[in-house]
């Protein structure tokens, strides 16, 4: 029996993951914090309490994601990209674009032939290209970022920013609000930004029929209406898109554990 | 005759009133008002009191700056690089390069015998413009006015990592709160805004002389970052603010005596000394 662990600490929220042979058994979330090191040990707590195991039953634990440097418990540290790419694989292995929208930064890969990865852009030094437009919106707003989404969905008229800068576009909303500008057609017009900041990304590595989206964004679904508009295509959202790269790590983990067994026996 | 000109900026609005001889005659710097420009006006008033002036004196008012548009008590507009390229000149005859950072944008201006020949600017991102330094100034919780001479205590200055403002702003609270002191945070905010000011002017291929202006050129802080990374001194005039209002008043005075000598009639427009705002007037 052999359980393996992935952990994702993410700049907003430290995901983790366990796996039995393969499958997903529990998952956990909390906010990273200031102290992305304490926030994991915790999550690992919680996992194992969660899962009725011990720590000598896993065979197996990685951490990827912003903050994975901050974790001395795992088995070995990976990048979330790799580990985004084998979330996505485990979940759906058709999937040959991958859209990744986290609290700061956006990914987008390719994948080649036969699981391989092909080819990725991440968006990391402007606000503007990640989630972290959106929360800085939702303070301005003041609304929770759980409620960006739906409000987005109902506007009728979105507001067209002339910035692509969040800070620049704090301004413009509070300008907008000024106006008389609804809550709705603001968001709106922050998906729109935002989704043309992502579809750049993706025009650089390339943008395939079957397209996903995961990371904290893939909840919003004004973020993900935005998209698909932009794309022109509709893009598949895994059930847990802020899980994907932690499930990743956890593939990985056990990728790892296989090729080292068949090596050494 | 005297001659106005009114540079209307995004926080602040500058006016410079010169006379025929293109002497200043007075010259003043107000807030340009959050409520739509509203206040231009009102510095404009301040101006004239000051050169003891009615606005009927005035032969001819340029608008200039961000907010040139519908100046209900102007008589032309013309754009702010030409007009700080004419103000930096009169002051600097031998200016090649000048570098203005203002409170939403930045830009590098190539001038050659007094006139603008390219320019570079960024208005598209916070980071490297006034606003990255109002946010970190509101960060800590301390006024825009004091950051620099603030940052000049620093003994061991830190780097700053991110480039986007609101990454930086983040990563400035987590240096406070490892106990690094503000001044070697702010020396290290100074070095970010010069390293990207710098690499963007660098397009222009500098010459000297450089001259730096803009309301972020009063910030000694700055000044000496940008220093640093050039390897010589900067000229920054003793009111760096006003060089685009000169510039507009030195333009209008030159386009009226250039008419008038050929004895040829100047357009003006019908002026009002009132409100300015962003809408077209109803």
């Amino acid at each position: 029996m052999a359980w393996f662990i992935g952990i994702d600490v993410g700049s907003v929220t430290t995901k983790g993951v366990i796996a039995k042979d393969g499958v997903l058994q529990c998952h956990h979330l909390i906010p990273s914090g200031f102290n992305y090191g304490a926030a994991a040990k915790k999550l690992l707590q919680e996992l194992l309490t969660s899962a009725d195991v011990s720590m000598e039953d896993i065979a197996g634990i990685v951490t990827t994601g912003c903050g994975a440097s901050n974790v001395d418990f795992a088995s070995r540290k990976v990048s979330d990209i790799v580990c985004c790419a084998r979330g996505i694989q485990a979940i759906s292995p058709l999937v040959q674009t991958i859209i990744s929208v986290g609290g700061q930064a956006s990914q987008a890969i390719r994948m080649g032939d036969s699981g391989r990865l092909a080819d990725f852009a991440v968006s990391e030094r402007c606000a503007a290209g990640s989630a972290r437009f959106l929360q800085v919106m939702a303070n301005v707003l003041r609304i929770d970022i759980e409620e960006i989404g739906p409000l987005s969905l109902n506007s009728t008229n979105p507001v067209t920013f002339s910035t692509g800068c969040a800070v620049f576009g704090e301004t413009e909303a509070i300008t907008r609000i000024a106006e008389g500008f609804s809550k709705e057609d603001i968001l709106a017009g922050v998906h729109q930004s935002l989704s043309n900041k992502i579809a750049s990304l993706v025009a650089q590595v390339g943008l395939e029929e079957k397209c996903a989206l995961c990371g904290g964004g893939g909840l919003d679904a004004g973020l993900r209406r935005s998209l698909e508009a932009k794309l022109g295509l509709q893009l598949l959202v895994p059930p847990h898109p802020q899980l994907v790269t932690a499930l990743g790590a956890a593939v990985v983990a056990e990728e790892k554990h296989t090729t080292r067994g068949e090596a050494t026996s | 005759m005297y001659f106005a000109g009114v540079d209307i900026g995004s926080t602040m609005t500058k006016v410079v009133i010169v006379d025929e001889d293109g002497s200043i005659r007075s010259r003043i710097v107000g807030p340009t008002g959050a409520e739509h420009r509203r206040l231009a006006n009102k510095v404009m008033e301040e101006a004239l009191q000051q050169a003891d002036l009615s606005f009927k004196r005035i032969e001819y008012v340029v608008a200039t700056g961000y907010g040139r548009f519908n100046v209900p008590f102007a008589d032309r507009e013309i754009t702010e690089l030409t007009c700080h390229a004419g103000g930096i000149a009169s002051l600097f005859p031998r200016v090649g390069t000048a570098i203005d950072i203002g409170g939403q944008d930045a830009k590098g201006l190539k001038i050659h015998d007094g006139k603008l020949v390219d320019f570079v600017m960024n208005d598209k991102c916070a980071a490297g413009t006034g606003r990255f330094l109002e946010v970190i100034a509101d960060t800590f919780g301390i006024k825009f006015e004091d950051l620099g001479e603030m940052s000049l205590r620093s003994t061991r200055e830190i780097g700053i990592s991110s480039t986007c403002t609101v990454f930086a702003q983040q990563e400035v609270v987590s240096r406070l709160s490892e106990g690094i002191l503000i001044e070697d945070i702010l020396a290290g905010v100074n070095d970010s805004i010069a390293e990207r000011t710098i690499n963007m002017v660098r397009r222009l291929r500098i010459e000297t002389d450089v001259v730096f202006t803009g309301g972020v050129a009063l910030n000694p802080g700055v000044v000496k970052a940008i220093e640093k990374k050039l390897g010589y001194e900067v000229f920054v005039p003793e009111q760096p603010l006003l060089t685009g209002a000169l510039g507009a008043a030195l333009l209008g005075r030159e386009y009226v005596l250039k008419r008038l000598a050929g004895n040829e009639p100047i357009v003006r427009k019908e002026r009002q000394l009132a409100e300015t705002t962003f809408f077209a007037q109803q």
